[in-house]
Parts: structure tokens; sequence; C-alpha cells
């Protein structure tokens, strides 16, 4: 009918209208990291590379910046899939099990998660200095999982709220221990919600500024967030290392995604959807 | 039947389950205890040191936001940037992450590759959308000023991130552009479980598309969309990064948000005793603004949390 047709139109216009809205921004980075200076900073900016050139990545390479990609993975790593781990197995207690206190764990959890980092910040730095961990991953591998923790534990308690019990209890049944309950049955199938968390938590740690920022002054140590500002020296700006450092920082997390991408949809509304 | 399934719950969740529970959430218990309470507690009593944290001040660093002119005058200068920033952010990025939702929902052929597309501002880092807005922004080869020069909507360079009126407006708008994406999958998602037979049933009652939208898809996303909504709140409130790496707080401290004057005071000029009590004057604001959607939401979480 013309109504569904019209309104078809007009979905399809704003669609237009989105998509350059999100990709431009994107695509004119990915143009300008393959531009040399000359051309970057002319007067009238080119759609397309005039003079397609690789020599701000071969400045990258030859620079530390891969010692600060070797840094920010570790980190993320080692943090997502200790802090994913220990947040699901307390998530599961705490959604599928009574005990004393469990309620006030809950909440005091929830309200970890309300807190911000901008307050945590300079507690963090204090701990940390305390134990004269300052620039060291192990550091960062110390206080990521409170970027972590709170949230996957959130999370997951509403997860494991919508899996059914049944299929644990027919285990039970069976002659299982909770414990392997717990490994055989819960958290295969809370996988995709999982899944999910640990893809945030990642992407949360391997983004994170303001931490590493305070911790971290000492350059073997930095992570990307700081590399790639040190690429500004004063007022200078050199857009074309930065348009190529930066599409390199995104390139691990678009790969997680891409990998993910299933679980991610699931994962995001879990919990919030009743029924 | 009812109470045979309470009975059946109970048994399941079962009270000699204590140790093996207690074994579970006992590391994250104590990393909390140990990483974000006890911090916390001493952030809390160096707050109330002096700059040299040699003496006991209790609460004079508190006291000296509320009586100090310039001090005042930057707190208040950064809370009012706070709230402005968080409120058009937030509401930004439901309208925007609404429609988002409301077109990937159409049946458009490739809308899966689509969707992919459009998440892409979220699943990229924080510091690479900074930099490809801030390099979009730039006075210096940067596209925007040269797009509007030429289209004529005006005659002179625009300085986005260095003019005051701009420069709030450019940070809402990066932060609009990157979190937008999460609302709009959320929102899709909870779209999709709407049956299309309503919409076929309304239009033959004869509703009109408005009314559809509002008797139809609000109730089915209100849920996911207060959800997401609250913790999109919380991850703009806690931002610190974006804003930093896009100003510094400049022009004149107009984009000077809580968290910024906290680091200015703490580490800029050294004194961290006071930047403590700046951050700590953040809580009332979180609280505040949380509060709005607390009713509903924290509700829903005691019904998942305490059972």
């Amino acid at each position: 009918m013309r109504e569904k047709r019209i309104g078809m139109l007009i979905a399809i216009a704003v669609l237009l209208i989105l998509l350059i809205w999100t990709l431009f921004p994107i695509y004119w980075m990915v143009n300008t990291s393959f531009k040399p200076d000359a051309e970057i900073y002319n007067i009238i900016p080119t759609l397309w590379p005039k003079q397609f050139t690789t020599i701000n990545y071969e400045k990258l390479i030859s620079s530390n910046f891969f010692t600060y990609v070797g840094n920010s993975l570790t980190v993320a790593g080692t943090v997502t899939v200790f802090g994913v781990f220990l947040s699901t197995i307390a998530a599961y207690a705490i959604s599928k099990l009574r005990f004393r206190g469990r309620t006030v764990i809950s909440q005091a959890i929830i309200y970890a998660y309300l807190i911000p980092r901008s307050i945590m910040y300079i507690p963090l730095y204090m701990l940390v200095s305390r134990l004269n961990l300052l620039n060291s991953l192990w550091a960062l591998m110390l206080i990521y999982p409170t970027l972590v923790i709170p949230y996957a534990t959130w999370i997951l308690i509403a997860y494991f709220k919508t899996i059914p019990n049944n299929l644990e209890e027919a285990a039970l049944i069976d002659g299982c221990t909770r414990l392997q309950t717990l490994f055989l049955v819960a958290i295969p199938l809370a996988a995709p919600g999982i899944m999910s968390t640990a893809i945030f938590s990642f992407t949360m740690c391997w983004g994170d500024h303001l931490y590493a920022l305070v911790i971290i002054t000492k350059d073997s140590f930095k992570t990307i967030p700081l590399g790639i500002s040190d690429l500004i020296v004063d007022d200078l700006f050199a857009w074309g290392q930065l348009a190529g450092a930066a599409i390199f920082a995104a390139l691990p997390v678009l790969l997680l995604y891409m990998l993910g991408s299933k679980y991610i949809v699931t994962g995001v509304t879990a919990g919030a959807v009743k029924g | 039947m009812v109470a045979q399934k309470k009975v059946r719950r109970l048994q399941f969740e079962g009270a000699n389950n204590s140790r093996l529970a207690l074994c579970l959430i006992a590391p994250v218990v104590i990393y909390l205890l140990l990483v974000m309470l006890t911090p916390i507690l001493w952030a809390i009593i160096t707050s109330m040191q002096n700059k040299n944290r040699t003496e006991f001040v209790a609460f004079e660093n508190y006291a000296w936001i509320f009586t100090n002119r310039s001090a005042w005058r930057s707190f208040s200068n950064a809370l009012g940037n706070t709230l402005v920033y968080t409120l058009f952010c937030v509401g930004g990025k439901v309208l925007l992450g609404v429609i988002i939702a409301l077109v990937l929902n159409q049946q458009i052929k490739g809308r899966n590759l689509y969707r992919a597309l459009l998440l892409l501002p979220w699943t990229i880092p924080t510091v690479t959308s900074v930099f490809t807005w801030r390099w979009l922004y730039s006075d210096v080869g940067g596209v925007l000023s040269y797009l509007l020069q030429v289209s004529g909507f005006t005659t002179e360079r625009v300085e986005w991130l260095a003019t005051n009126n701009t420069a709030m407006l450019s940070c809402i708008l990066v932060n609009v552009w990157r979190g937008a994406p999460f609302i709009g999958i959320s929102v899709l998602s909870a779209l999709q479980t709407i049956p299309h037979s309503l919409y076929e049933a309304a239009r033959i009652d004869g509703a009109n598309a408005p009314r559809q939208f509002h008797s139809i898809t609000l109730p089915y996303i209100k849920d996911v969309l207060g959800m997401s909504s609250l913790v999109t709140t919380i991850w703009t409130l806690n931002d610190f990064e974006m804003v930093w790496l896009l100003t510094r707080g400049a022009p004149a401290y107009a984009t000077e948000l809580l968290s910024l004057y906290s680091y200015r005071v703490g580490f800029s000029n050294g004194n961290l005793p006071r930047a403590i009590a700046v951050s700590f004057m953040f809580f009332p604001v979180v609280i505040a603004m949380v509060a709005v959607f607390t009713n509903r939401s924290l509700r829903k979480e005691s019904d998942f949390a305490g059972g």
C-alpha cells in the first residue's frame, strides 16, 4: 500500500543519512592514514589520496608503537580472562544459590559499579603507589578488574536468572555435584552472555586511558591510548601517523566483535527483555 | 501449582550450598574489598590532610571548594558543564539510538550489513573515535570547516574546539556519535520481539503511525530503553578521556567537567587531597542523575539479585 511504500522510502533516506554520519569520519581517518604529510595539510582536502603512501605505517612500525600494542594485549587479555571467570562463578552463586548476605553482596556489587572512574582513579593511584608498582603492567593488571568485575558480575547475574533451572536439576538428580553442574551445565548454557561480556570487558581494558595515564609514565610500559596521545608533541599533531595508529588501535577490537557478533546482540539485552 | 514451584526452587537453591557459594563469591568479594573499598577509605582520610600530607585538616579541603572564590567559580563551572554535557549526551544518544533501531527494524535488504556498519563507532576504542573527530574538527586541514566554507554556510574557518560555544557542542557530538549505536542495538533487539500481527491489527482498526508507535512499540521497548539509558548515563558521567583528549577543558574551562577539574587540581597543581575532595563532590551528582532511573531499574536489579 502507498503508506507502506512512503514509510519505506523515509526509512531508506534516514538509513542513508545515518550511514554517512557513521562512516564518513571513519573513512576520513583511513583516508588520511594513507596520505603523505604534504597532502594532509593541503588547503583543499582530497576524498581519495592523490599520493597514496604507506609511509605513516612504516614510521609507526619503526617506532615503539608495537610495544604499546603488546602491553595493551597482555593487560587486556589477562584481566578479561581472570575477571570474567571470577565474575561468572560469583554471578552463578548469587543468582542460583542461597546463602546469608546474598542481597547485601549483590547490592554492594551494583554500587561498586556505579562508582565513577573519575573518583576511583586517585585512590587506585595511591594504592599502586604504596605497593611500589608504579610504571608496571602488574599495576594495570591489578586495578583493571575494578572496571571488569562489577560490570561483568551485574550483567551475568541478570543473565543467569534467565536460564531455567531444569537442566541443572536433571543433572543434580543424575548425581552431579553442584560444582559439576556449574561447569558442565550452567556455563555452557550461559556461553553467549559470557562471550559478549568478555568482549565488552576486553574493550574496556583496551581503551582505558585515565588509569593508565596516572600510573604509567615510562615509555616501555605504555598502553595504546597513551601511545597514541604521545604522537602529539606540544601543539604538533602528526596526523598521518595518528590516523594510522588510531586505525591500528581499532583493529583487534573490531576483530573480536566480528568473531563474536552473534553473541553481542543477545548479550546486550541480557536480563532486560523479560519473556 | 505455584506453591509446588516455590518448593522446587527452594530445594534447588538449597541451604547446604552455603559453603560452595562462599567459595564462589570469595575471590570477587575479597578483590573488591582490597582494591576498591580500602583505597576509597584511604582516599577519604587523605582528603582530610593538607597539601604536603603532613597534617590532618579535617574538612578544610571540602570547605575550600565553597569558600574560596576562585575554587567555587571553577567548581560550579565544572558542575554546570558536567550536567549540561551529560544531559545532552544521553538525550542525543537515546534519540539517535531509537531512530537507528527503528530504521534497522525495517525490512531493508542487507539489513545485517548495515547493522554491523552502524555499530562501528561503538566498537572502536575511544581514543580512535576521539582523534577521528579531532581531525575532522581541526582548523588546519580539517574537513568540516572546509565543507562548511565551500557550501557557503560560513565565511571563515570555524575553530570547533577552540571557541567557547562550539567546543561543548563538539564534545557532545563525538559522545553521541560513539554511544548512540549501543542504544540502537539494544532497542533493536526489543523491537524484533514485537509480533508484526499487532501492527497489522492496529492498522486495520485505523490507527496511524504515531498512535501505533505509542501504543504498541513503546511498551515493548520501555524496559530495554530504561536499562540502556541508565547504563549510558553511568558511562557518560564516568567519561574523562573523551573530553580531555578533545579539549583538555579548554577554551577557558568551557568544557571542563568535574573529572577534568579534579585532575587539574590533583595532577597539574599537585594538591592530591584537594583533588580527592573535589572528586568526592561528584557523588551527589551521580546519585542525583542515577536517581532519575533508579526507581525503575534498581528495583528491578534487586528483583534479580535478592531473588
